[in-house]
Formats: C-alpha cells, sequence, structure tokens
C-alpha cells in the first residue's frame, strides 16, 4: 500500500472526536465570548478557546487511539509496525487540531482581538497558548491510553486533569513546578515571569510522553492481551 | 422484575471490577492531593478545618463530588454502546428479559459500581475526620449530603452519560461533558448565563443552602438564588426547602427523560 493510501486510511480512522472536536471547541469559545456582557473579557475568552478548549478536544481524541481495534492481531501481523500506525493517528490528530488552531489564531491577529490581551506574547511566539497545553495535554492522553488501552479511562483522566486546573487554578500554581505544568498560563496565569519557562515545559512534557506511549507500544503482548472492557 | 435484578447485578460486578474504575479515583486523588488547597488535607489542619463538622463534611462532599463525577462520567459513557460494539445487543434481545428491565439494570448496577470509589473516598474521609476531631454527627451530616446531593447528582449525570453517546461518539461526549460540567457548576452567573445556582444545577446548590444550611467553607458564599444582574433567574427561586427538593426532583425527572430518550432512540435503530 502506498505511503499516501496509508495516510489516507489512518485519517478516516481516527473518527469523528478529531474530526469535529476542534472546531467545535472554537465555535463554543466563540460563542462564550458573544455571550459575556463583560467587554474587558471578551479577548481573554476568545484567546481560552485556543489555550483551554482546543488542548481538551485534541487530548480527548489521542486519548480514544489504541484500544479500538477490533482486530489488533492482524495488524500486529502486518508488515507496517502497529507503533506507525497509531503514530500516523496522533499526527492527524493534532495536525487536524493545529491547522484549526492556527486558523483562528490568524482570523484573531487580523481583527486585533489577538493584541487586546495584554498577555498576548506577540503574533509569532504567542503561538505557545495553544501550542504546548496541546502537546502537553495530548501527549498525558496518547500515554495514557497506551498504558491502560481503555479509552474510557485515558479520557477520564484527561478531563479530570484539565478541570483539576481549571477549579484549582490558584492552589495549582502556588508552587513553581505546579507553575510550570499549569495548562492556562497565558490567560489565567499567576506568573508571567514564569510563561516562557511554563510553555517549553509542556511542550517537552508531552513530547515525551509520546516518546514513552511508543515505547509502551513496542511491547505487543500487551495489546492483544485481556482489554478492560 | 428477574430481568431487573440479574442485568442489575450483572452490570454491578462486571463494572465494579474493572481497573480504570478504581485507577481514574485514585489518580485524581493523588493529584488532588499533591495540588493541595483542599479540605482532603485541611480537614487535619488544625487551622484550615471549619469549626462545625456539619460545615467540614458538607465543603469535602461538594469537593470530591465535584471533581470525581467527572471521571465517573467520562467511565459511562460506553456503556450502553458496548452491547453493539461488541455485537452482543441481538443477542440480549432475542431472551425472554424486557429491554426497559435490562434498560434500568444496566443504569443502576454501572451507576451504583461506579460510584462506590467516590463512596469509598467520601466516606473514608469522613470517618478518619470523625475520629481525628471527635465529632460522631460527622457521619450523620455525610450520610445526609450522600443522600440529598451525591444520589440526585450521580443519578442525574448517569443517565445523560448512558444516553448521549447513542447520538455521538463517547469520547466527543467526554469532551462535551467537561465543558458542561465546568459551564454547570463553576462558571459566574453575571459573566455567562449558566444553570449554576438554578434549580438545574447539578451540583446541588438549592439542597445545600436549603436542606444542609451549606453557605460555603467561610460561610459567606451564596449557593442558590437570584443573582443581581444575571440571565436565568426565573430559575433561580428564593432557596426554601420546597424549592431545594424541587430541583432534586427536577434533576431525577430529566435523568428518567435522558433514559426513556435512550430507550426509545434504541428501538427505533432496531
Amino acid at each position: 500500500m502506498r505511503p499516501l493510501t496509508l495516510w489516507r486510511y489512518e485519517a478516516s480512522r481516527v473518527g469523528w472526536t478529531a474530526a469535529l472536536g476542534p472546531p467545535l471547541a472554537i465555535a463554543l469559545g466563540t460563542a462564550a465570548a458573544l455571550v459575556n456582557p463583560l467587554a474587558q473579557d471578551t479577548a481573554r475568552i476568545l484567546l481560552g478557546g485556543l489555550e483551554m478548549v482546543i488542548p481538551l478536544a485534541a487530548a480527548v481524541a489521542c486519548a480514544s487511539i489504541v484500544g479500538h481495534d477490533p482486530a489488533v492481531e492482524l495488524q500486529l501481523s502486518a508488515p507496517t509496525q502497529y507503533r506507525s500506525t497509531v503514530l500516523r493517528r496522533v499526527t492527524v490528530t493534532l495536525g487536524w487540531t493545529a491547522a484549526v488552531a492556527a486558523a483562528t489564531a490568524v482570523v484573531l491577529i487580523a481583527t486585533g482581538w489577538w493584541e487586546r490581551w495584554p498577555a498576548n506574547h506577540g503574533p509569532f511566539v504567542g503561538q505557545l497558548t495553544w501550542i504546548a497545553p496541546t502537546l502537553g495535554l495530548s501527549g498525558l492522553g496518547f500515554a495514557a491510553g497506551c498504558l491502560f488501552r481503555s479509552p474510557a479511562a485515558a479520557g477520564a483522566l484527561v478531563t479530570t486533569v484539565w478541570a483539576i486546573q481549571q477549579f484549582f487554578g490558584d492552589a495549582a500554581q502556588r508552587s513553581r513546578p505546579g507553575r510550570l505544568l499549569y495548562l492556562f498560563a497565558t490567560t489565567r496565569g499567576s506568573e508571567p515571569r514564569d510563561w516562557t519557562a511554563n510553555r517549553l515545559t509542556l511542550a517537552g512534557a508531552g513530547a515525551g510522553l509520546i516518546v514513552l506511549a511508543l515505547i509502551v507500544l513496542g511491547r505487543k503482548e500487551r495489546l492483544i492481551g485481556e482489554e478492560d472492557e | 422484575m428477574i430481568a431487573f435484578a440479574a442485568s442489575l447485578r450483572y452490570e454491578f460486578r462486571m463494572q465494579v471490577r474493572k481497573r480504570s474504575v478504581w485507577i481514574v479515583p485514585a489518580l485524581t486523588l493523588v493529584l488532588f492531593l499533591l495540588i493541595g488547597g483542599s479540605l482532603l488535607r485541611d480537614l487535619f489542619d488544625p487551622d484550615e478545618v471549619p469549626p462545625e463538622a456539619k460545615t467540614a463534611v458538607t465543603a469535602l462532599a461538594v469537593q470530591v463530588y465535584a471533581l470525581l463525577t467527572i471521571g465517573f462520567g467520562c467511565l459511562l459513557a460506553d456503556r450502553l454502546v458496548r452491547d453493539d460494539r461488541l455485537r452482543v445487543a441481538a443477542i440480549l434481545d432475542a431472551t425472554p428479559a424486557r429491554e426497559t428491565a435490562r434498560l434500568l439494570g444496566k443504569y443502576l448496577g454501572a451507576a451504583a459500581a461506579t460510584a462506590v470509589p467516590i463512596l469509598v473516598v467520601y466516606l473514608g474521609f469522613t470517618v478518619a475526620y470523625a475520629i481525628h476531631s471527635h465529632h460522631p454527627s460527622a457521619i450523620g451530616w455525610a450520610a445526609a449530603a450522600l443522600g440529598l446531593v451525591f444520589l440526585p447528582g450521580l443519578l442525574f449525570v448517569a443517565a445523560f452519560a448512558l444516553a448521549v453517546p447513542l447520538i455521538m461518539p463517547a469520547p466527543l461526549f467526554r469532551v462535551l461533558f467537561v465543558g458542561f460540567w465546568l459551564w454547570a457548576n463553576l462558571v459566574a452567573p453575571e459573566q455567562i448565563p449558566t444553570i449554576a445556582k438554578t434549580v438545574l444545577h447539578p451540583l446541588g446548590g438549592y439542597p445545600l443552602t436549603a436542606l444542609l444550611g451549606f453557605h460555603g467553607i467561610d460561610g459567606r458564599d451564596s449557593w442558590a438564588g437570584p443573582v443581581p444582574g444575571a440571565t436565568l433567574n426565573f430559575l433561580r427561586p428564593h432557596p426554601t426547602p420546597a424549592t431545594a427538593w424541587l430541583s432534586i426532583g427536577v434533576l431525577l425527572v430529566l435523568a428518567a427523560a435522558a433514559l426513556t430518550s435512550a430507550h426509545l432512540g434504541k428501538r427505533h435503530a432496531d
């Protein structure tokens, strides 16, 4: 099978969550900004859609990639490694998320909403607003999905981590490690000086977790064992 | 009745043995403890713990319920669609057991099993607090919180977690559910139209206020009733015992409506 065909096939396998999640996230963020009566909060909510909702949609999609294949034994016996197959799905999911998020950021920059939020960090470096939490949370979701082989458990873990940082934003940022791993440092960050370190830590942690997940996927006997149905 | 009991027992036993049902609340608890600022630690800190046992265990109920319910809803999201995915729905339909009885058994059995770790966490911390602070009344207040806040709220969430994935993929439901939970419980009503502090409040603002006399850890928060400048204030009557029971009834009616829709939807699909 030609590589392009493989990519096209895996794009069709990632599911509706990966396809609909990012546009739906932007639509919800925009709707929240429109109904908010406080004008000074509009820019924060619009950037919050990129920093908060986009990573959540991508992460739950990544958490659901492993554990759905009905005949994984067949895939494990194919010349194409299962690890490569899954990596293609992750790339498609994150690539589509990045396309939607980047297009939204361009619209926000062109319309002037981007610079209305004081902590925007510019149009280029500022893109870490969504890149870093998307990589960090998606890496966690993908690694949890590979470890648990249960999209329900991995999805529950990702949504809970996201919600804890929403519900307990102040407590989560009291220590430096907490601030470095805080997902919403652009729109709810307590220490502007920690922003760059926070973004790099999240992106690095996400990349590290994806590598860890791929190592776990190399242990094929785990994939054909008992499933947590 | 036999089909209902058998389905309930089987679904409960199957779900309670799932590793993820225990792993997710355990990891949540670890994160909760690491972050700090929660009553899990403050209950045992003489400088931070609320002076009244009732306030302490009710506030603990709010924190545990608000956070662990997210995993509860996510874990239940694949329960009803699972029979179709495993291609056993047709075999189950061919049995003499009525579909309504099987659906109710699955709903109550899976929900009860997924709630077990949440109750273990809440009651465990409550008993430890009661012993540590010499407040045996804490256990009675915890039982009241379980019946008035946890029970209707978890039944409400479980019904939608089973029903909604029939019309959208379970992962998409998980994304929307956590967004809903945040919007319905955390968003300030004066900022964005929300059902927080209304009779539809999933966190149980009315029972907390009018039946448990809870006004936040410091006693100054408002959990139910009209909010100046907010929309949807027609859903925020003055909190009284009657409106509190109305709020519980509304959540249970909505849960029944979601289950009925799921039942009719499945029959239509068949």
